[in-house]
């Protein structure tokens, strides 16, 4: 089963994104960037993921459609925060009319920022998910997948750029 | 781009609004704390028909005779507090508190309902789909949206119009550069800001290059919504091609910010050798696609008769851009009203008469070739002359209507400045427009073709929900 470790399946969630994250994720599934030669997927339903990636600043009817996605996806899991408005609102920051961006509000412990990230920065940000799912590089994060955590809550968002 | 307005009282907008619809086609209606106003593309411009409110007399609602304008209608009511006089559909238009209102369902002995979203299967943004269907057919499909609503008219309003450049860029990813030159075009009327030719055709390169991108995705994702693995592969390995043109020509893979009031950005068509040598091997390599596009008798045959909207269905919906020319439309803003360099370097409309799969394929089949033909010609005329930018200073008050022809048809935005700051902007995205065609193009299909219906038009989502 190790060689399954890194296999994950990805559910995408679109908290109010603007649609510019949408089209560089979508990528992922093209030729130039295949993910699936890494065993990873984009799954149709939120039982089959490890992985969520969530875009956007977060609004209001998407609040509880987000939390039941998360809900339903069984632990271990990782959410992936996707794109600068998810990470901390980008160019939307401080309006009103949005939440607090989704990395926040839903927990992420990986964020990847940019408006928006290209399809690589993406795909580093899920390799850094799979790590923490089950790679031997990450023993810290092997525990608390041991755990069954979910990490739902968590306001920790670790930045970085991915390449 | 207003060419006229007319004022008329509550009661007679329904009438007007069918006057005017003998000249021309809608681009929608929106509300302000002056009253209401119904736009028109025409001949030359925008045609606006406006009406104050008055509490003691509704307005006449457009929406029974013209079903297209009933989201414009329900959001006037909902966001202006507006009392109209027979509102067909008078549900709240967007989410309240986070709940939807109940979807429309058919009923009867064998029909059962499926509601899909607002999380979906896949890469796509939130929109709750509640189909009825009766075995495998369709009987209808209510599509409502509103989760991705960020308040963002509400929260521009009080900007300088100069900082908002950025946000507005941001409305939504798909039609960015659009949205950014009908903004740009907006500030720069009220300002009567000259704008120097070689920016003219450079902005047309640029939004040129967005329908590129995004009709060369539609094909992928028709061929992958028809079950033909290679044709996504294929299309989808030809939109990076095109995003990395993107990324050469302005600095961003999606064109955000490479518009502004006044211009373009800095850096902007910098290496024009670059960027049109990529152009022409692109082009040569969509000419591949489109050949085994049209060799697969298989995808053709799934294509032809599927998601069909008539020619009357499609007026009576307000139906823009490729959606509208497929069922036998004749607008493109480009051509009816040309703005910026398409007054001088104009294009060829494309236009076919199916009104299925097909035909909207056909028709970005069809505008892609022009695109590539209107670049050429664009960095002929440029040649190596500078882009200045132009100095933009807002006066104390001003008001207009700009709309230009974007991927997926008329991005109309409505500008209102006063005592120097944005005292209303509204946008209607050519998305917004032509989503009810979508439920309407779906119904009496089979359920799995109902996503190749809705990736033949391809919407968004962001910047109808703003």
């Amino acid at each position: 089963m190790a060689i399954f470790n890194k296999s994950i399946g990805i559910r995408h969630l679109v908290c109010g994104s603007c649609n510019g994250c949408e089209h560089e994720m979508n990528a992922l599934a093209g030729p130039d960037y295949d993910i699936t030669q890494h065993g990873w997927d984009i799954v149709a339903s939120p039982r089959h993921a490890d992985v969520v990636t969530v875009t956007g600043p977060m609004t209001e009817a998407m609040r509880v459609p987000a939390q039941r996605t998360l809900e339903a996806v069984p632990g271990p899991k990782v959410i992936v925060a996707i794109g600068d408005c998810a990470v901390g609102c980008g160019v939307f920051a401080g309006s009103a009319g949005v939440g607090a961006g989704a990395c926040v509000e839903l927990g992420a412990t990986i964020a990847v920022p940019g408006c928006p990230p290209t399809p690589s920065m993406i795909k580093a940000g899920l390799l850094r998910a799979a790590q923490a799912l089950g790679g031997p590089s990450q023993p810290a994060a092997r525990d608390d997948s041991m755990s069954g955590s979910t990490k739902v809550g968590s306001t920790r968002c670790t930045s970085e750029r991915a390449g | 781009m207003i060419k006229g307005e007319i004022e008329v009282g509550p009661a007679a907008v329904r009438t007007a609004v069918a006057e005017r619809l003998e000249h021309g086609s809608a681009l929608g209606a929106y509300a302000s704390d002056r009253g209401v106003r119904y736009l028109f593309i025409e001949k030359h411009g925008v045609q606006v028909l406006s009406a104050r409110v008055d509490s003691s007399e509704p307005v006449a609602a457009v929406s029974g005779t013209c079903p297209g304008l009933s989201w414009d209608e329900r959001e006037m009511a909902d966001e202006f507090g507006i009392a109209f006089d027979a509102l067909p559909d008078a549900r709240p238009f967007r989410p309240v508190n986070g709940e939807l209102a109940p979807a429309v369902v058919a009923t009867g002995p064998g029909v059962t309902q499926v509601v899909v979203g607002p999380v979906h299967a896949g890469i796509i943004e939130p929109g709750r789909f509640t189909f009825s269907s009766g075995g495998e057919t369709i009987a209808h499909l209510d599509f409502q949206i509103g989760f991705s609503h960020r308040h963002l008219e509400q929260s521009f309003e009080g900007a300088d119009p100069l900082d908002l450049a950025p946000r507005v860029a941001r409305v939504c990813g798909a039609c960015s550069a659009s949205r950014s030159l009908a903004y740009a075009m907006a500030v720069e009327s009220i300002s009567d800001a000259r704008i120097a030719d070689p920016v003219h055709i450079a902005r047309q390169i640029v939004v040129e290059l967005e329908r590129v991108y995004n009709h060369v995705f539609d094909l992928a994702v028709c061929s992958a919504a028809a079950g033909w693995g290679f044709g996504q592969a294929v299309g989808l390995g030809l939109k990076e091609c095109a995003l990395r043109i993107c990324h050469a020509a302005t600095g961003h893979r999606l064109l955000f910010d490479a518009i502004v009031p006044g211009g373009v950005r800095d850096g902007v068509l910098d290496d024009r050798e670059e960027v049109q040598t990529l152009v022409v091997m692109l082009q040569e390599s969509v000419e591949q696609y489109v050949r085994a596009i049209f060799d697969n008798t298989s995808l053709i045959s799934r294509w032809s008769e599927t998601g069909t909207l008539t020619y009357d269905a499609a007026r009576a919906l307000a139906v823009v851009g490729p959606a509208h020319r497929a069922s036998g439309g004749l607008v493109d803003v480009r051509d009816a009203a040309p703005y910026g360099a398409y007054r001088w370097l104009p294009i060829v409309a494309a236009r076919e008469e199916g009104g299925d799969v097909l035909a909207r394929c056909r028709v970005k089949v069809a505008e892609l070739r022009d695109s590539f033909r209107i670049i050429h010609r664009a960095f002929e005329h440029l040649g190596s002359r500078r882009l200045n930018r132009s100095a933009v200073i807002p006066p104390e008050t001003g008001d207009t209507v700009t709309v230009v022809e974007g991927p997926r048809g008329a991005e109309t935005v409505a500008l209102t400045v006063r005592g120097t700051v944005v005292e209303r902007v509204h946008f209607i995205s050519a998305s917004y427009r032509n989503w009810p065609a979508v439920a309407h193009a779906t119904t009496g299909n089979i359920v799995p073709d109902a996503p190749l219906v809705n990736k033949s038009f391809n919407l968004c989502y962001a910047c109808a929900d703003r």
